[in-house]
């Protein structure tokens, strides 16, 4: 017994050690140099709260915090809709596990072109002359350009929502395909109409899905700073823009402040989610 | 753009040249043996990191130069914070008031750079001619200098140290669609004018964006600023809540950061009237667009980059990095700068190295005589064309201030993010 | 299960998602094929190949070939290191040892802190400890930091539902756990296996969060083009993204070819 625990431990401590120096450390290091003071210069190693008075005190970054929220749970439920059902037609409305793959693939193939690149290009889509306004002009639904599509919230949230919905029909589409049919089966034999299954037994038995992708949704939006920035044309703040702003003038310090004001609220989204489900023995 | 058209390019320059000045030859002067294996890692912007200058170093010194990009911020976060990675840093001179007092470079020695009394003057003195006053803000010349070879202090007046070797600059103003905007501009405070509401865009790099606020709000009447690169904390608040205001307004239709950014939105014709780069109205017009960098009654915001050696230079190396240092300033790279619409810091050795047509054009203000090429090859600019803002002496003696880092930069910044998150 | 109308209706969705997700990269393709005058936007100047030419040749400011060097070299690294070490990890999990459940959530909060933490943290690190940063050091970590959790949920998918009664047949037969493992496990879970490597590949070929502190002198593709925006770019960054998405249908043809294989032997 004993050797054969000693045995895991070797094989996992690859993995225990990268996370150890590259996670870590360097987590405990943001909280070190959180307390730092610094010049326009330098740091100065030092254990002052000025960086936290300075952030948490101020409205700007409790309403930067809000907004930051307000995108994460606007794309959540967005994702959460639209992933929902996509991930219901992979699973139950497809046959064929070939025809399933190649949709996926599909799906997949526009994230492996640089992800700046296509940022860029969101531009000359949605912009006054972009192709967007032009196809909607020319279909006479509209005769003056819309300018809300880009450098805008909605911009964002479109963005996000074309970034991240994956991450949320992956999970989902793993647990329902992890649904025994014949519980399907009895329900229909029971005479439970489409709605009522769905309600009773899919969207339970999908709840440790919904819960996984509900993580990655919210996380990946909540450190985002290059969406943000390119597609509110610089307008809207987030916080991880505040930080890489912070960053780029070397304001590390105050960056570290907010990094830990970031993580924690991060880690108590996740464990709220994590009561629900228990990701362990759902996975 | 093709090996051989620059080396053409070159000869004939050269050509033309060496019966005059003879500071071009005498390049290379390191014969050691193994010069060949020495590389310098120069990490700096897309303004001057460009692969022409890298092709010519390894011809004209024998030496392989190697590039690193970025943008402003993250160039002087490297040259700060991972020193150990590059060798010569290509940087602003408002960046070096925060990155040399961190001891991560080594000053230059001026008695080693041979062209160093044809310098322009605003890099020493500050003043172009003895009669312009200096611009405001962080002035190259007051952090160009430090007090000895191992002080990390600037010094008050020229000494036989400097921060960084001045290689190129600007004086930036608006750039505008003359085409959609519909009357002629001549004010910074043009920028806010309602008729161009949801078309302006403004520069988001704190330290840059709030000196063209400072200049739209002179310009406006509605503060005058003691020192607009170095502002109070209550010149700080005023003018960030006039920004707030004209952001609610929806004045502005985005804040560009990256240079392809303002390119593409003035191209695009989502944005009429803007802050800008001088090389990005250029890139405006070649592709057939109309723009013009507008000349303003109340003057030009200026900026500065040099060459700065890193700490750990030593022996080869570093005599390696001297001869590049010298080479800079000697002609050939000052004329590829003139081209694109920058200043070259040493004027003889570039216009050694122009054609009387190209310095006519973009130096003296003059009409062009025949159509003016991009280094790239590219038509820029018809006969008869005149440059915006005409002659040197007209754009760089009308510079009001300068890029800065100021005393308060920290509480700037905090305002600065409140005024893009407001 | 559901009836005709509701397939209809999710069939609808399903392409409108799909035509949502390649609305830039047909931007992207459309305007790659612009004319040497050709900018970043609409309206297109010009159709011409010149810019898939132009990508080949040197650029006027950045080095996109040897950028795309080390972005494949690092992917390669952290694809192999992935693999391995998900594989390692996810066999130490099949049993409970001490600390497991510590790591366990130690790996979930991996994948869930941002990813500017990180490189922050570790640009801070290797910064105060004067270490020098590298992409095939500091950059390295940053990323596997990302793709480990990954491969490990991953891994824990597959072995949950692992039959055990593959392996234990294997053992009554005279098999080493080491000749167990590479005859009966690998092969079972080799699927699983390559999904692993292309998740890793992929996530660390486009990565640019976490290795914007964290990659000293040399930049990858992403860094690269990154500092490539700061000058004037033109349609040649289309044309690489036009490029690699060919590439990636490609490379992923491939693969499923290539798990197809595999499944016909391993059924066989």
């Amino acid at each position: 017994m004993r050797r054969s625990a000693l045995f895991s431990w070797l094989q996992a401590a690859p993995l225990a050690l990268v996370l150890a120096v590259f996670l870590v450390v360097p987590m405990a290091m943001i909280v070190v140099v959180s307390f730092f003071d610094y010049s326009a210069f330098a740091l100065i190693p030092d254990f002052v709260f000025t960086n936290y008075q300075e952030a948490f005190g101020s409205a700007v970054t409790w309403r930067t915090f809000g907004k930051t929220l307000w995108f994460a749970g606007l794309t959540w439920a967005i994702t959460l809709s639209i992933g929902f059902w996509l991930a219901y037609y992979l699973a139950f409305v497809v046959k064929g596990e070939m025809t399933r793959t190649v949709l996926f693939v599909l799906c997949t193939v526009p994230f492996w072109t640089s992800n700046l690149i296509r940022m860029i290009a969101w531009v000359p889509f949605l912009g006054r002359n972009g192709l967007m306004n032009q196809a909607l002009i020319g279909m006479g639904a509209i005769d003056r350009p819309l300018e809300f599509l880009l450098f805008s919230d909605f911009a964002v949230v479109l963005a996000f929502v074309h970034l991240y919905t994956l991450f949320m029909v992956v999970p989902i589409f793993n647990t329902m395909m992890r649904i025994d049919r014949r519980l399907l089966e009895a329900a229909r034999d029971a005479g439970a109409g489409f709605w009522h299954t769905l309600w009773c037994v899919i969207l339970p038995l999908c709840k440790p899905g919904i819960g996984i992708g509900s993580i990655f949704v919210i996380v990946l939006v909540m450190g985002d700073f290059a969406t943000v920035r390119l597609m509110s044309g610089g307008q809207s703040a987030s916080v991880g823009l505040m930080i890489s702003n912070q960053i780029g003038l070397m304001q590390y310090p105050a960056a570290a402040a907010n990094a830990v004001g970031l993580l924690a609220m991060v880690l108590l989204l996740m464990a709220a989610i994590l009561r629900a489900i228990d990701i362990r023995r759902e996975l | 753009m093709t090996k051989t058209t620059i080396t053409r390019r070159g000869a004939l320059a050269l050509g033309g040249a060496a019966l005059g000045s003879g500071a071009i030859t005498g390049f290379p002067t390191l014969w050691a043996q193994n010069i060949r294996d020495i590389t310098l890692r120069q990490v700096g912007t897309g303004v001057s990191g460009l692969n022409a200058i890298a092709e010519q170093v390894k011809k004209d010194l024998g030496f392989t130069l190697q590039l690193t990009i970025g943008d402003t911020d993250a160039v002087a976060q490297r040259a700060a914070t991972q020193a150990r990675a590059f060798d010569v840093a290509d940087i602003e001179y408002f960046s070096i008031k925060k990155v040399f007092p961190t001891g991560v470079m080594q000053p230059i020695e001026v008695s080693r750079i041979k062209l160093a009394d044809k310098l322009v003057p605003i890099f020493t003195s500050g003043k172009l001619t003895p009669t312009t006053t200096p611009g405001q803000g962080t002035a190259p010349h007051t952090v160009g200098y430090v007090e000895g070879a191992t002080s990390t202090k600037f010094a008050a007046a020229p000494t036989g140290w400097m921060t960084l070797l001045p290689t190129i600059y600007n004086a930036d103003t608006l750039g505008i669609r003359p085409d959609l905007v519909g009357r002629p501009i001549r004010n910074w405070r043009d920028l806010v004018d309602p008729a161009f509401k949801g078309k302006a865009s403004i520069l988001n790099i704190p330290g840059i964006g709030i000196m063209d606020a400072a200049m739209v709000m002179e310009s406006l009447g509605q503060i005058t600023y003691g020192d607009k690169g170095n502002m109070t904390r209550a010149e700080i608040d005023k003018t960030i809540a006039f920004l707030i205001e004209q952001k609610r307004a929806g004045q502005f239709r985005a804040f560009w950061k990256s240079f392809d950014e303002s390119v593409n939105l003035m191209a695009s014709g989502e944005v009429v009237i803007q802050s800008m780069w001088s090389p990005a109205v250029a890139a405006v017009r070649s592709r057939n667009i109309a723009c013009t960098y507008q000349p303003l009654e109340e003057g030009y915001r200026a900026w500065g980059s040099g060459l700065g050696l890193a700490k750990h230079l030593t022996g080869l190396q570093r005599d390696a990095a001297y001869e590049y240092l010298n080479w800079y300033l000697s002609g050939w790279v000052g004329a590829y700068l003139n081209r694109q619409g920058y200043y070259s810091a040493v004027l003889d050795t570039a216009k050694a190295n122009m054609s009387e047509n190209e310095w006519g054009y973009w130096m003296e203000g003059k009409p062009a005589t025949a159509p003016i090429m991009s280094p790239d090859g590219k038509e820029m600019e018809k006969a008869g064309a005149v440059r915006d803002g005409g002659a040197f002496a007209d754009r760089m003696g009308k510079v009001v201030c300068w890029n800065s880092v100021m005393n308060e930069d920290r509480y700037m910044v905090q305002k600065w993010n409140e005024f893009i998150a407001a | 299960m559901p009836g005709r109308l509701a397939r209809f209706l999710l069939t609808a969705l399903f392409v409108l998602f799909l035509a949502f997700l390649y609305g830039p990269t047909f931007t992207i393709t459309v305007l790659s094929f612009q004319g040497p005058d050709g900018g970043l936007t609409f309206p297109m100047n010009g159709v011409s190949l010149h810019w898939f030419g132009r990508l080949f040749a040197t650029q006027a400011v950045g080095d996109i070939g040897a950028a795309l060097q080390r972005s494949l070299a690092l992917a390669a690294m952290v694809t192999v290191s992935t693999v391995v070490v998900s594989l390692a990890a996810g066999m130490a999990f099949r049993r409970r040892f001490p600390g497991g459940t510590a790591l366990f959530y130690l790996t979930l909060a991996s994948l869930i802190v941002p990813s500017i933490l990180v490189s922050l943290g570790v640009g801070l690190l290797f910064n105060l400890m004067e270490w020098d940063t590298n992409w095939y050091s500091s950059g390295f970590g940053a990323q596997l930091t990302w793709t480990l959790p990954f491969g490990l949920l991953i891994m824990f998918a597959v072995f949950n539902r692992f039959d055990r009664a593959w392996e234990e047949a294997a053992r009554d037969m005279g098999a080493t756990p080491w000749q167990s493992f590479l005859h009966v496990v690998l092969p079972i879970i080799a699927p699983s296996v390559v999904g692993i490597a292309l998740f890793g590949f992929t996530l660390s070929f486009d990565e640019f969060a976490r290795t914007l502190m964290t990659a000293g002198s040399g930049n990858t593709l992403p860094l690269e083009i990154l500092g490539m925006t700061t000058t004037v770019t033109n349609p040649v960054l289309y044309a690489l993204g036009t490029a690699s998405t060919a590439l990636s249908f490609l490379v992923i043809g491939g693969a499923i070819l290539g798990v197809k294989v595999l499944r016909k032997r391993g059924g066989g």
